[in-house]
């Protein structure tokens, strides 16, 4: 296992020093990468990665047919450090390119509510920043890149913040909570973020929907109600664990929905419904432990009746 | 950033979990319980997510064996237990237990996701162990021998793992696999003792068995 990460590792590195020394073709990639990318919903990227300017010491100059593909940017969203090096464009930059992004998809956030969740909003956000607009080539995945760079904040907000509160009661400085008003909290404080891109909200939902969105949107999903349900207390290691964690995502998804489309003032039924379902989640979890109740009582009283007629047939003995 | 503040509430956590491990310290007879007696945490900080991802693996694929290794003492002393090797085989499983209970306290305090295939354990453990029981007290024995044997062979591979990548970094952990895997080599001995090789189609149901353990150590390192 050590060995195969080892040559995993090893792959990379020699497949980072085959592109600096020009070894593999970057046609051969980007007929590769077209695969992958044919599969993919492009969301109108074509003509602005037409005109971003790929690093010239680093490619062969593309025929004009192939300007589109072979000027897509080198990694997959993965520092190459090489290319940093190699480079002219990034030569004096210490910044990696995911941090660059990041620092994009985070000014883009201001213009959502102008531009929805689209490409236009991180050229807007690229414009502040003192980059062209064409620097929006950098997103394969375009405004899903937005909605999950924001997805993604959110849910470390969050973390962050329940890893605070859950510091003071460990301190003693906070009183802990029970549950049920633990995780109607914490769902409420994660839905809250959602507030000044309320508007807007459906369409990143559908687009978290995109058949190549739903694996990242899960992966954030599960990790930030694994979060909620860690800082909750639950240290379950049965199935517990999954019943938990899916009531609670069946939860956030359902207020979610409500939320988007509630006008109320300052979105009060959504949080009375989440306080239903939450208490509905309550007295499930009750009655199924009343059920386990009785169910072992009863299987108590079966065994008695079974050891008293093993007593009576004198099958009970000793061997 | 998450996870430094996961790191830094590590030691608190361990403060937190420090009873339950004292209470077993104070219940369990054992000579060198100084694995359950730790006050820190098992695992080092993870520095990345392919470490994360073995370690999780490893402790979910070690607590599934646990687990079904107790339904199947357990299904073992259902059939056999008023028998005279009883005692013996509740002994087997009250060490098994002690190694369940530690697990849990692993995974919850490192949050690592429990197999989703627990149940399927439990019915398989019982079942396995209920029937192996049924073919008299060297029928039990022998599935003990076998299925111990794939635990042993399972914990060697592990540490040999774990001693591959950084042995100073996991000291922690090596030594309660190490000791489990003693553990399990003890009780692997001692169904050799009791006449496991003398029920008939012993290589058949040690093949079988192993077979069968060998798939479940597969897929609940996955699932």
């Amino acid at each position: 296992m050590a060995a195969l990460v080892r040559g995993l590792r090893a792959g990379r590195v020699l497949r980072g020093l085959g592109s600096v020394q020009g070894i593999v073709s970057p046609q051969c990639r980007n007929v590769r990468r077209g695969f992958h990318r044919a599969t993919l919903l492009r969301l109108a990227d074509d003509s602005k990665s037409g005109t971003s300017v790929p690093p010239p010491s680093f490619h062969e100059v593309p025929t004009a047919g192939e300007s589109s593909s072979s000027s897509e940017p080198l990694e997959d969203g993965q520092p190459n450090t090489s290319y940093q090096d190699q480079s002219g464009e990034h030569g004096e930059d210490y910044e990696t390119e995911e941090q660059l992004q990041v620092r994009i998809l985070t000014s883009a956030l201001e213009f959502v509510p102008e531009h929805g969740w689209t490409v236009e909003a991180i050229a807007a956000g690229a414009e502040t920043l003192g980059l062209s607009s064409a620097s929006t080539g950098m997103f394969n995945n375009g405004a899903g890149d937005l909605v999950l760079h924001f997805v993604a904040q959110c849910n470390a907000q969050l973390a962050e913040t329940l890893a605070e509160q859950h510091n003071l009661v460990q301190l003693g400085q906070a009183e802990s909570k029970e549950t049920a008003e633990f995780l109607r909290d914490a769902v409420e404080m994660r839905l809250r973020m959602l507030i000044p891109y309320i508007d807007t909200w459906p369409q990143a939902m559908s687009i978290l929907l995109l058949p190549h969105n739903i694996p990242d949107s899960l992966k954030h999903l599960s990790t930030m109600v694994d979060d909620v349900w860690y800082y909750a207390g639950d240290r379950s290691t049965d199935m517990n664990w999954y019943t938990r964690r899916a009531a609670l995502t069946g939860i956030f998804n359902t207020t979610e929905l409500v939320m988007v489309q509630d006008s109320s003032p300052d979105f009060e039924e959504t949080w009375d419904f989440l306080d239903n379902r939450i208490k509905d989640v309550v007295n499930m979890a009750n009655t199924a432990k009343q059920v386990q109740a009785t169910g072992e009582a009863l299987v108590q009283g079966l065994m008695g009746a079974a050891i008293t007629l093993k007593n009576l047939t004198g099958m009970n003995q000793r061997r | 950033m998450q996870r430094a503040a996961k790191c830094a509430l590590r030691p608190d956590l361990s403060l937190v979990f420090c009873p339950s491990s004292v209470r077993n310290c104070r219940a369990v007879n054992r000579v060198n319980g100084s694995v359950l007696c730790r006050r820190y945490s098992v695992l080092p900080p993870p520095r990345d997510k392919e470490e994360k991802a073995m370690l999780d693996s490893m402790l979910r694929v070690d607590h599934a064996g646990e687990y079904g290794a107790n339904r199947i003492y357990a299904g073992q002393m259902a059939v056999l237990g008023r028998t005279q090797t009883g005692p013996l085989i509740q002994h087997m499983w009250d060490q098994e237990k002690i190694h369940l209970e530690k697990f849990n306290e692993i995974l919850g305090e490192h949050r690592v996701r429990p197999t989703l295939l627990l149940p399927l354990w439990n019915i398989a453990g019982f079942a396995l162990g209920a029937c192996t029981a049924l073919l008299g007290k060297e029928g039990a024995m022998a599935c003990t021998v076998s299925v111990e044997e794939s635990i042993s062979e399972h914990y060697n591979s592990q540490i040999r793992t774990l001693m591959e990548t950084d042995p100073e970094r996991y000291t922690e952990l090596l030594q309660i696999i190490k000791e489990f895997r003693d553990d399990e080599i003890e009780h692997h001995d001692t169904g050799l003792e009791h006449d496991a090789e003398s029920v008939p189609g012993y290589f058949l149901l040690k093949t079988a068995i192993q077979v069968g353990c060998k798939a479940a150590i597969y897929i609940s390192q996955r699932i």
